[in-house]
């Protein structure tokens, strides 16, 4: 077919077509990679916050067993800057100079035989330090400010004549702690030059900036650099800078003339690739008696490096989410002498819903208004400000049927009204919207003789299912059977793609798709039109259809012929086309993201404070679902992460500005027997912004989750947190 | 800092049935010895610190954290990895039912939840969710699979379940 059908919302459950290959164990990842000769390379750390280098001795190290190089920044060459990219500003390199700003910064990279010689070695750097003192509270009146850092900030009608005005007022403020990415897959670079050509195979999310990078760093051209990552264990936003350790094991491989390996340790999983900066929110919220809104003011602040820039648009999203005549936005942040900040799974957006549908409960219980029906009194039918209908939204059919399936009819109002035995019951429950996002994508297809289609482009798999769907979609669009389509990405020699990230790598990768199967159906027709023996000669592409492999006319499907016929007549080994896609947000409509409403039950220990989570329900319109088990695997994995987020997670500074807990020993991350059973189900209809009708799935499963908690412990406490996580201690 | 001197040992160690004769310093974890002596590179180095559980191994049928055993204290013992859990090319009842029910999204993890998984069913821990999920909870998946995984463990075990 070349048209989606869009009968079918929620694709087959088809298993994940790189499953096999995982559960094997044989699934290449960047750190399994490995060369004949290849060298290994160490970090070097700093170990204080703020001040220079003021010696620093390598001599014990250069003769060490096995050395071949000790980098630091009184031996390494000039490298040219690295380019701007959608986040802006690259990571600050730290071997530019003697200048430290922030504990954990690289200061040295020892390359030697063996993982083990490079590790030993490292340790017998002695370095001396002039330190100064470092900036690292959120609320130091020293630390520099910048206001309104992206040109986010916003506003429209009259704040204050809209909260003078409102019968009710809630005025809170919101902290969340710094929390770390920490996908399993410790980041890893392995580097190679063959001549002035280098390859890298790198645990990115975005092979095609990362290329751009190294060329530029190296003054090499593009088609030089090759970035491979088939494979990736977990990034969750880590994977989308360039990171200074991936440059400096290229540059090492270059000086040792030998393949390197460099893979960080589980410490330096915390200083070196981002992390969920902390958070302050202040929230104003003026409503009417009836809980309709009149007024929104929301203010966030997050941290920052000194020197460094972050995209976190906690506040970006609050003008669009409810009919609310007057809206202001601001955003801050506050530079301090950390490892800088990255994205982290829905960046900005999961800190900014916990804020706003905590506030949107406290009106709830001022104005006695059930929660979910305080949220559809104010649900913006079309989009607030612009007035535009939304492309698709079915934020209702979430709260109403993520409600029903949930139970909420027995939930009765009260604070700690619910009980069982020892047990405080709290139900509580969140909306959450994640916002449209699509960026130009190419992709390559070729059919070939044997009548199977070889997909490829740029992009990567960090578990979401790129592989899977791409095959589901090029499938169905191609009239294959899902066996007869092979996906290949993760490779910058392929044709560009985004990253994967901001939820928007399958609406665009799709779409391209979708493009280039249009493209490849002409291709096909254009092949036979001088050709008398076929019976789609002369025909467009709009008369005839594709059905396992075979095209054939649509008003006599007994009149066609196979993909593999057409290339076997013509003596065509292959047919190979392009498609492409630009963001095109649609004329006369609202670009909608995905919507949600998530449900939880907690149960709280009276007399211990402890907090388990009994269950959660997420309802949650993603458009057309192109497959049903990876996409309930994308919203509850993410429900994990919130889970995390809400009750456990939490990235400590000392004093000196070491993070206290880089271990997965110290910081929690939920385990298994912290996660109850996760139900998930897809409402709503194929989004009209696209022809393919999807929305990106990837954050808004933890959008919500983390409010939802907290609604629930208030239900099931009384005690209004404020403060993520909720830890035991602040239910006691 | 002194840095403690260690030497190359002989060990001879029983991977999957099969020896392996390997020389190497007496540091090295038995991880290591996979990862970078062997090219075996299916058991996955999360932490290092025994913390995450993604180097699981059998050693004589027990799970271990491979991260925090010496190659050197493995002679004459048998190691199963995620590579000698099924005849080439055919999956373990384990790793169909991981890939049935989407016990795993990046795979970085599986490995380890996997052997675990079979350790798991051999020490009859799998009599309830309550039980698969604590005796599970030494695997971290931060994708957030565990709601599959034990989908997965309980299939094979014929629990039932929910």
């Amino acid at each position: 077919m070349t048209a989606v059908t869009g009968s079918q919302l929620v694709g087959d459950p088809v298993d994940r077509v790189d499953g096999p290959l995982k559960v094997r164990g044989a699934a290449p990842y960047p750190s399994d990679v490995r060369y004949p000769g290849m060298a290994y390379a160490a970090l070097v750390q700093s170990t204080i916050a703020a001040g220079t280098i003021s010696s620093i001795d390598t001599a014990e190290a250069e003769a060490a067993p096995g050395v071949l190089a000790v980098l630091t920044h009184e031996n390494i060459p000039d490298l040219a800057e690295a380019p701007l990219t959608a986040l802006g500003s690259p990571p600050r390199f730290p071997l530019q100079d003697d200048r430290i700003v922030h504990h954990g910064q690289h200061v040295a990279l020892v390359v030697a035989g063996t993982s083990g010689q490079a590790a030993a070695a490292a340790r017998l750097i002695r370095i001396g330090y002039q330190e100064t003192p470092a900036i690292l509270d959120i609320a130091d009146p020293d630390a520099p400010v910048v206001t309104n850092p992206w040109g986010l900030e916003s506003e429209r009608g009259d704040v204050a004549a809209g909260l003078a005005s409102a019968d009710v007022v809630c005025d809170e403020t919101f902290t969340i702690a710094a929390e770390t990415n920490n996908p399993l897959g410790l980041f890893a670079t392995v580097a190679r030059w063959d001549g002035d050509r280098l390859v890298v195979h790198d645990s990115t999310q975005w092979p095609m900036m990362e290329r751009r990078t190294l060329a530029d760093v190296f003054g090499i051209p593009e088609d030089d650099v090759r970035v491979l990552v088939p494979y990736l264990g977990g990034a969750f936003g880590a994977g989308l800078r360039t990171w200074p350790h991936t440059i400096l094991t290229a540059l090492a491989a270059r000086i040792v003339n030998r393949p390197v390996k460099l893979v960080l340790t589980r410490p330096q999983m915390f200083t070196s690739v981002g992390h969920r900066p902390e958070t302050v929110q202040r929230v104003r919220l003026g409503a009417t008696r009836e809980g309709r809104l009149v007024a929104l003011d929301h203010e966030g602040t997050s941290t920052i490096g000194t020197e460094e820039a972050n995209l976190e648009p906690i506040t970006m999203g609050t003008p669009s989410l409810y009919a609310c005549p007057n809206v202001a936005t601001h955003d801050r942040q506050v530079r301090l002498n950390i490892p800088n900040p990255g994205p982290m799974r829905a960046p900005g957006t999961a800190q900014g819903n916990f804020a706003i549908e905590s506030a949107l409960d406290e009106l709830s219980y001022a104005v006695g208004v059930d929660p979910i029906e305080l949220r559809l009194r104010n649900h913006a039918e079309v989009q607030p400000g612009s007035g535009l209908p939304w492309s698709s939204n079915a934020l209702r059919e979430c709260y109403l049927v993520g409600a029903d399936r949930f139970g909420w009819a027995e939930r009765s109002a009260e604070p700690r009204s619910m009980r069982d035995g020892t047990e405080l019951v709290g139900y509580g429950m969140a909306g959450a919207a994640y916002h449209w996002y699509q960026t130009p994508c190419r992709v390559r297809i070729s059919i070939g003789r044997d009548g199977t289609a070889h997909v490829r482009s740029a992009a990567t798999d960090l578990g979401t299912g790129t592989y899977t769907v791409t095959t589901q979609l090029a499938a169905e669009l191609l009239g294959l059977d899902v066996g007869r389509v092979r996906v290949e990405i993760g490779d910058s020699d392929l044709p560009p793609a985004p990253q994967s990230g901001g939820s928007g790598l399958m609406i665009s990768l799709g779409n391209a798709v979708h493009d280039a199967a249009a493209t490849m159906l002409q291709a096909f027709i254009d092949a036979v039109a001088g050709d008398e023996a076929s019976p789609l000669r002369g025909r467009r592409p709009n008369e005839v259809a594709v059905h396992e492999g075979r095209i054939h006319l649509v008003a006599d499907p007994s009149a066609g012929e196979t993909y593999a016929e057409i290339l076997a007549r013509h003596g065509l080994d292959e047919i190979t086309v392009d498609g492409e896609v630009q963001p095109q947000p649609p004329a006369g409509m609202a670009p909608a993201g995905a919507f949600a409403a998530h449900f939880v039950e907690v149960r709280v220990d009276e007399d211990l404070g402890l907090l388990r989570i009994a269950r959660v329900v997420s309802a949650v319109d993603g458009g057309r679902i192109l497959n049903e088990k990876t996409a309930r695997s994308q919203i509850t994995g993410a429900t994990v992460m919130g889970i995390g987020m809400a009750m456990l997670e939490e990235t400590v500074f000392d004093p000196s500005g070491r993070i206290a807990n880089a271990t997965f020993g110290d910081y929690l991350i939920p385990v298994n027997a912290d996660v109850p059973t996760l139900d998930a189900v897809f409402v709503g209809e194929p989004d009209k912004s696209t022809p393919i009708g999807i929305k990106g799935l990837g954050e808004v499963g933890i959008v919500g989750v983390p409010a939802a908690i907290a609604n629930a412990v208030h239900h099931a406490t009384g005690r209004r947190i404020r403060s993520l996580p909720i830890t035991m201690d602040r239910l006691l | 800092m002194e840095i403690m001197r260690s030497s190359d040992v002989d060990v001879e160690l029983t991977i999957n049935g099969h020896k392996r004769e390997l020389r190497l310093d007496s540091s090295v974890t038995l991880l290591d010895a996979l990862r970078e002596h062997l090219d075996m590179t299916g058991t996955k180095k999360g932490c290092d610190q025994g913390a995450c559980g993604a180097c699981t191994v059998l050693l004589d049928g027990r799970r271990v954290v491979s991260c925090l055993v010496l190659a050197a204290q493995c002679g004459g013992r048998e190691v199963t990895t995620i590579e000698g859990l099924a005849p080439d090319g055919a999956l373990h009842p384990v790793q169909q039912a991981f890939v049935r029910h989407d016990g795993l999204q990046c795979g970085f993890c599986t490995a380890g939840q996997i052997v675990s998984a079979v350790a798991l069913l051999d020490e009859g821990r799998t009599g309830s969710d309550e039980e698969i999920r604590e005796f599970m909870s030494g695997n971290l998946c931060r994708c957030g699979a565990y709601p599959n995984i034990l989908a997965a463990i309980r299939e094979v075990a014929g629990t039932g379940g929910e």
